[in-house]
């Protein structure tokens, strides 16, 4: 049902290009490993939040029609899907645009795209819950990010950290146990999100 | 709670406790270790504010599961009322622990994951209340409040119990560094440690109770 928005999609690509474009011209494209690891981590999350933001408060007419005819899982899964596929997507442009500006620093390409995506579906549902949340508040940007950036920071601290390993050269041995909290930590986050959903969808 | 309202011989405890924790926690022989010296001590009050802070947000969390299968609002303030004594916890075991690491580490605060985390996790509690206050129907925005508080406490465990364990921490008890254990060699220590948990603990939930008391009378005030 979203994909019926063309125009937020440019939009966001329009907005990622923009930023990576920025940095590009401000770091003068020299960066080292560190630096590269860290804007790469914060315009994803960025444009991951001006997504991901619009799912529930752009739709508010429609809202009222979807409430009757859905199930809220339903129409949770749906969003879940679509938001995690959209930021995926999302990635795997920036990385590219990345490459071409700033060079590319990433040897291990399984283990990078590992951790980036669930790092990417991390953020993608916490946003998900928290845009759920905040639709029904009032002054609903602020509220989002308000409630948005702590949410979200167990997921970022933990794949920024691995990316940074990974692209400084380790191995899938010495980073198993990050990865697999960070994938714990999603599971919390979907699974949490799906129990308190249908509380913030009823009137 | 609303059994603990009613009765206090859990006060007098709470009262005894402290007073021991005061008096043992300054006076009793403690490890002689350098750097740490004397500071040491403060085990017995910094420790303690976390574990309060983490005993009454879980004991909000359940209230708030409670508030949103029951739909009672008594629930909805002891959730709130016990949120808010916690951040005040939170933030005198932040001051407590700044304290501490200006004579221990040098300086107040340093990057690494614990404090970082604990940070963050009082951040997370203060948008809770930003969401709680920002009031336009009531009933709604207390259930989704209490929403956003349950979600809150699951992710503060990993920032606070998880994330510093796996990378390196200069906080004693995370990432290499030494725990309670290797401190603690005659385990004079756990005399008090132990009995000041307990004791600020109660005295957290003690306060909690009367500002539940407070708001309760408010509400009836207004409602009459």
């Amino acid at each position: 049902m979203d994909w019926r928005l063309q125009n937020p999609i440019t939009g966001i690509l329009l907005y990622l290009a923009a930023t990576v474009f920025t940095t590009y011209m401000a770091f003068q494209g020299f960066v080292s490993l560190e630096v590269w690891n860290a804007l790469f981590w914060i315009i994803l999350l960025f444009t991951g939040i001006n997504a991901v933001s619009k799912s529930f408060i752009q739709e508010e007419r429609r809202v009222h029609y979807f409430f009757f005819t859905c199930d809220p899982l339903h129409i949770l899964s749906a969003k879940l899907i679509y938001s995690c596929l959209y930021l995926h997507g999302v990635t795997f442009l920036s990385i590219f645009i990345f490459s071409i500006l700033f060079g590319n620093p990433i040897s291990n390409y399984p283990l990078f795209m590992l951790n980036a995506f669930s790092g990417v579906l991390g953020i993608s549902s916490a946003f998900t819950m928290v845009s759920a949340i905040a639709f029904r508040a009032g002054s609903r940007s602020v509220m989002m990010a308000v409630l948005g950036f702590p949410v979200v920071i167990p997921v970022l601290v933990l794949s920024i950290n691995n990316s940074y390993r990974i692209l400084d050269g380790f191995i899938w041995l010495q980073i198993r146990g990050n990865v697999f909290a960070l994938l714990s930590v999603d599971v919390i986050i979907i699974v949490l999100t799906y129990i308190l959903f249908p509380f913030t969808w009823k009137n | 709670m609303g059994y603990l309202l009613k009765t206090n011989w859990w006060k007098w405890i709470c009262v005894l406790l402290l007073f021991y924790t005061m008096i043992g926690g300054l006076l009793f022989p403690v490890p002689r270790l350098p750097i740490l010296n004397e500071t040491i001590r403060v085990l017995h009050f910094h420790v303690p504010m976390w574990f309060g802070m983490i005993f009454l947000f879980m004991g909000s969390m359940i209230y708030a599961i409670r508030y949103l299968k029951t739909e009672d609002k008594l629930f909805e303030i002891y959730s709130y009322r016990l949120a808010s004594t916690g951040i005040a916890m939170g933030v005198l075991g932040v001051i407590s622990g700044m304290i501490w690491a200006h004579f221990t580490w040098g300086q107040p605060w340093v990057n690494d994951p614990k404090l970082n985390g604990s940070a963050i996790s009082l951040l997370i509690y203060l948008a809770y209340f930003v969401l709680r206050n920002s009031l336009n129907d009531e009933e709604q925005q207390t259930r989704i409040a209490a929403v956003y508080n349950v979600f809150a406490f699951f992710l503060m465990v990993p920032l606070v119990f998880i994330i510093p364990r796996l990378s390196d921490s200069l906080h004693p008890g995370n990432g290499g560094n030494p725990g309670f254990n290797s401190y603690d060699l005659d385990s004079n220590l756990r005399k008090v440690f132990y009995f000041a948990v307990m004791g600020w603990a109660l005295l957290g939930y003690w306060i909690a109770t009367i500002s539940t008391r407070l708001s309760l009378v408010k509400k009836r005030w207004e409602d009459a």
